[in-house]
């Protein structure tokens, strides 16, 4: 078979062309392609090709032991792993009728807050680098590596924590850990102004942003657009909020949104996001001391675990939108069925195509890393 | 063949102690500058805006990414390869300019990693494109990807004594085995647009196994890449 | 929250042979037969604000012979989620497209077509997506074997250094090694491995996890 995508092809005796952006290109996030029609330089139909990623994770899980898939879990999203973890051990807490301790599930809220923070860190520098502006790149990264280092800190993994297990986390904080995470906080808020010279009120970035992938609060939710990409459309939903699941009831914070819906107002959302998970995590910071106990409920042995019979959906909130677990079990040692509802599958997909038809060529890319879509979600 | 038999000769010809030094020279040069494509197959790239950017600066190593495979010395294969991403890598590396190294980053491209019962992932990078350099790891840390790229450098620079930068030649030596395990993922009327025998002929580098039943097979599918015809 | 439940539940019972189990706060599943499950769908979205589509799964119950689809619906407005199952036969997998209801079952019901070999009547793309390099049996239903498939198509790397050669030479070496691992033989080894330790974990924890 020859390869169909190296060649651009001209279709038929209109002047318009048919060309393939990625899998390997700079405009593209991750591992992922689009076939675009375009007319001069407008696009006139997008067509998503996905599938460069897919490595059969919910036929991977079938095979492997309830603990077995906790080590594979987080690889589904890279930049934000720990919502996966939480999600997939928040599903198998609810088959099996048992509930983390108090404290173990502060330390997950700190966990996710933190890869949150990490994970819009990383997308402010992409989102940056499509309007060629490099250098909040270089400190997105930075940063982020910053946050990476507490990981490794309290989780032992820079990037892949495995913290989490179902019935709670695996370890204990490590001693003065509190106060590096109080150090980290103080920083990344003294960064707040530069980051708003630097990007957010940046005249350059501002007018490249602005009025590029407009996307109404109708069509988002026809399309089932959700997390920040909704609530810069103005609807103020939240699972955190919502849908509530470890200690967010009991934990104070706002809910941005923006009304214009387009990549300026997506990558806004973010910036005050970044600030409420800090404020999350400073009332972390002060009630954990306060909280003793135990950090696990006790499981049997894994290797000889089964759970009991049923199914549960569990939800979590992650960086890029509604995260969601479907877990079956038959009673066996192993799941029956796992299915992944990445929020990137919905972002990446149907919603891309849909802003990506009449706008021009060189905002393809910024509309893509706006949407913060992540392609190993959609693959799997 | 004749042409073989010259560079043969050549190559016999060299005594002289101060024949090399040029040479030497040159691999020392090229070590010294490398531009690098990465392609992102796999969770290896978030390891990469690290290793690129301030904190770990691959730049003071003389490496810098490339945005076209076309100018680029390294393919990075950053993680597993599905077999529909290993189309494109193939592509990919047989555009890029000879000399060209290969590096595999984690373990799924050494032997499938924890991706080995998967239907999806090719488990060898090895079979299909020769690897100069492995970093394993799931996923190593921007320090190790640095040490491999200090390994790789290395590697060139001692090329001529050691004979291990070389290992883009293999693919021209070699290629009847690489074809065969690419046609066997990919199918018997699998064909890439670079004609890689005409290639292998041009610059003297075709061996025994260039030759083969699979590309007697190839020949049988091949179909020429003719322009697109422009029209205003 | 009880006028809440007396309300969906009017709505929901006016569904021919409907099963509602309250699960837990925020969570309604509900079993329809398989011709109902658009009217429910219908009625759900127009009468009680579920508008947004979080997922579609499909699970293959093959001791059944049944694939079952589960449709899980969210509402803002009441911050509840239902999740409506239904079964359909196996051999004959056919079902209808939610798409006039619901746009993203595009993505969803694409991706059960393709794992599944389920097809969706009336969905605008029935075609090849993520797969579209993969010539065999839609790979996630349970009798296509990954294992084996796997044994049949690649190869694997041989890794025996120096000092693993010299330690073997000398009657030691590696105790289970990978190709043992790889094949289910080892699957054996782990189920007595795991009977034994099952004995210990029920002496330990006493009842164990299981009801």
């Amino acid at each position: 078979m020859r390869p169909e995508n190296y060649q651009a092809v001209q279709l038929g005796e209109s002047n318009e062309y048919e060309i393939f952006i990625g899998p390997n290109h700079p405009g593209i996030e991750g591992n992922y392609a689009l076939k675009l029609v375009l007319d001069g330089d407008i696009v006139v139909k997008g067509t998503t090709d996905a599938g460069y990623l897919h490595r059969g994770f919910e036929k991977l899980m079938e095979g492997r032991l309830w603990i077995q898939n906790l080590a594979i879990v987080p690889r589904i999203c890279v930049p934000d792993p720990a919502p996966m973890e939480v999600s997939y051990s928040l599903a198998v807490e609810e088959i099996m009728g048992i509930e983390a301790p108090i404290r173990a599930q502060w330390i997950r809220v700190m966990q996710l807050e933190l890869s949150r923070v990490a994970a819009h860190l990383f997308t402010f520098g992409g989102h940056a680098a499509t309007t060629g502006m490099y250098t909040p790149m270089y400190w997105g990264v930075a940063d982020r590596d910053l946050v990476l280092d507490l990981f490794e800190d309290f989780t032992g993994g820079r990037v892949y924590s495995i913290y989490n297990i179902p019935g709670g986390v695996r370890r204990e904080l490590p001693n003065g850990f509190l106060e590096k995470l109080s150090n980290l906080l103080d920083y990344l808020e003294s960064r707040q102004n530069d980051y708003d010279n630097l990007l957010f009120t940046n005249q350059i970035f501002v007018q490249r942003a602005k009025g590029v992938g407009i996307l109404s609060k109708e069509d988002a939710l026809d399309y089932g657009v959700t997390g920040p990409n909704l609530r810069a459309c103005g609807l103020a939903f939240d699972v955190r909020r919502d849908d509530p699941y470890l200690v967010y009831d009991q934990l104070d914070f706002d809910i941005p949104t923006q009304q214009a819906g387009d990549a300026w107002a997506r990558i806004l959302v973010r910036r005050d996001e970044l600030f409420q998970s800090i404020r999350i995590l400073r009332q972390v910071i002060e009630k954990l001391p306060t909280i003793k106990g135990p950090i696990r409920t006790p499981i049997p042995n894994p290797l000889s675990w089964n759970v009991r019979a049923g199914e549960a959906y569990a939800r979590v909130e992650s960086s890029k939108g509604e995260l969601a677990y479907y877990v079956v079990s038959d009673g066996g040692d192993k799941p029956y069925r796992v299915h992944v509802r990445g929020p990137s599958s919905m972002h990446a997909v149907q919603t891309l195509e849909y802003l990506a038809k009449g706008a021009r060529l060189e905002d393809v890319a910024q509309i893509m890393f706006s949407l913060d879509a992540c392609p190993p979600e959609v693959d799997r | 063949m004749k042409k073989e038999l010259l560079i043969k000769e050549k190559q016999a010809k060299r005594t002289n102690p101060l024949a090399h030094v040029f040479d030497d020279f040159i691999d020392f040069c090229q070590s010294k500058s490398l531009f690098m494509l990465h392609y992102c197959t796999g969770c290896g790239a978030i390891e990469l805006p690290p290793a690129m950017t301030s904190r770990f600066d691959m730049e003071r190593l003389g490496i810098q990414p490339m945005v076209t495979p076309r100018q680029a010395d390294i393919l990075l294969v950053t993680g597993y390869v599905s077999v529909k991403t290993l189309k494109r890598v193939i592509l990919t590396y047989e555009q890029m300019q000879a000399p060209k190294y290969v590096i595999g980053i984690c373990s799924c491209t050494v032997n499938g990693g924890m991706y080995w019962q998967s239907y999806a992932t090719a488990k060898k990078l090895n079979d299909y494109m020769p690897v100069d350099v492995y970093i394993a790891g799931c996923m190593p840390r921007p320090e190790a990807v640095l040490e491999g790229l200090q390994r790789l450098k290395e590697n060139i620079k001692n090329d001529r004594k050691q004979q291990k930068g070389s290992a883009w030649k293999e693919y021209f030596a070699n290629y009847d085995t690489y074809l065969g395990n690419q046609q066997h993922l990919f199918g018997d009327d699998w064909q890439t647009p670079v004609d890689i025998i005409a290639e292998a002929k041009l610059y003297g580098l075709e061996g025994e196994g260039t030759y083969g039943k699979n590309t007697e097979k190839l020949a049988k599918v091949q179909q020429p890449l003719l322009p697109q015809e422009m029209k205003l | 929250m009880n006028d809440l439940n007396n309300k969906l539940n009017d709505i929901l019972s006016r569904v021919n042979g409907i099963k509602i189990t309250h699960k837990r706060n925020r969570r309604v599943r509900v079993d329809v037969p398989a011709d109902s499950l658009t009217t429910l769908l219908e009625l759900i979205k127009g009468q009680a604000s579920y508008v947004h589509l979080s997922a579609i799964t499909c699970v293959d119950w093959i001791k059944d012979n049944e694939f079952e689809l589960v449709y899980h619906v969210w509402s803002y407005e009441e911050n509840c989620l239902i999740s409506a199952h239904t079964r359909i036969d196996r051999d004959e997998a056919k079902f209808v497209s939610v798409y006039d209801l619901y746009k993203p079952a595009d993505f969803f019901e694409r991706d059960i077509y393709e794992m599944y070999g389920v097809f969706f009547i009336g969905s605008p793309r029935m075609e090849k997506f993520i797969l579209t390099e993969w010539h065999g049996m839609p790979p996630m239903r349970k009798d296509f074997d990954s294992e084996a498939y796997v044994q049949e198509t690649f190869n694997w790397t041989e890794y025996n250094p120096d000092w693993l050669q010299e330690l073997t030479d000398q009657g030691g070496g590696i105790a289970i090694k990978p190709e043992d691992i790889r094949l289910s033989g080892c699957l054996h080894n782990m189920a007595t491995h795991r009977q034994r330790d099952k004995l210990k974990a029920t002496q330990k924890v006493g009842k164990g996890w299981k009801s």
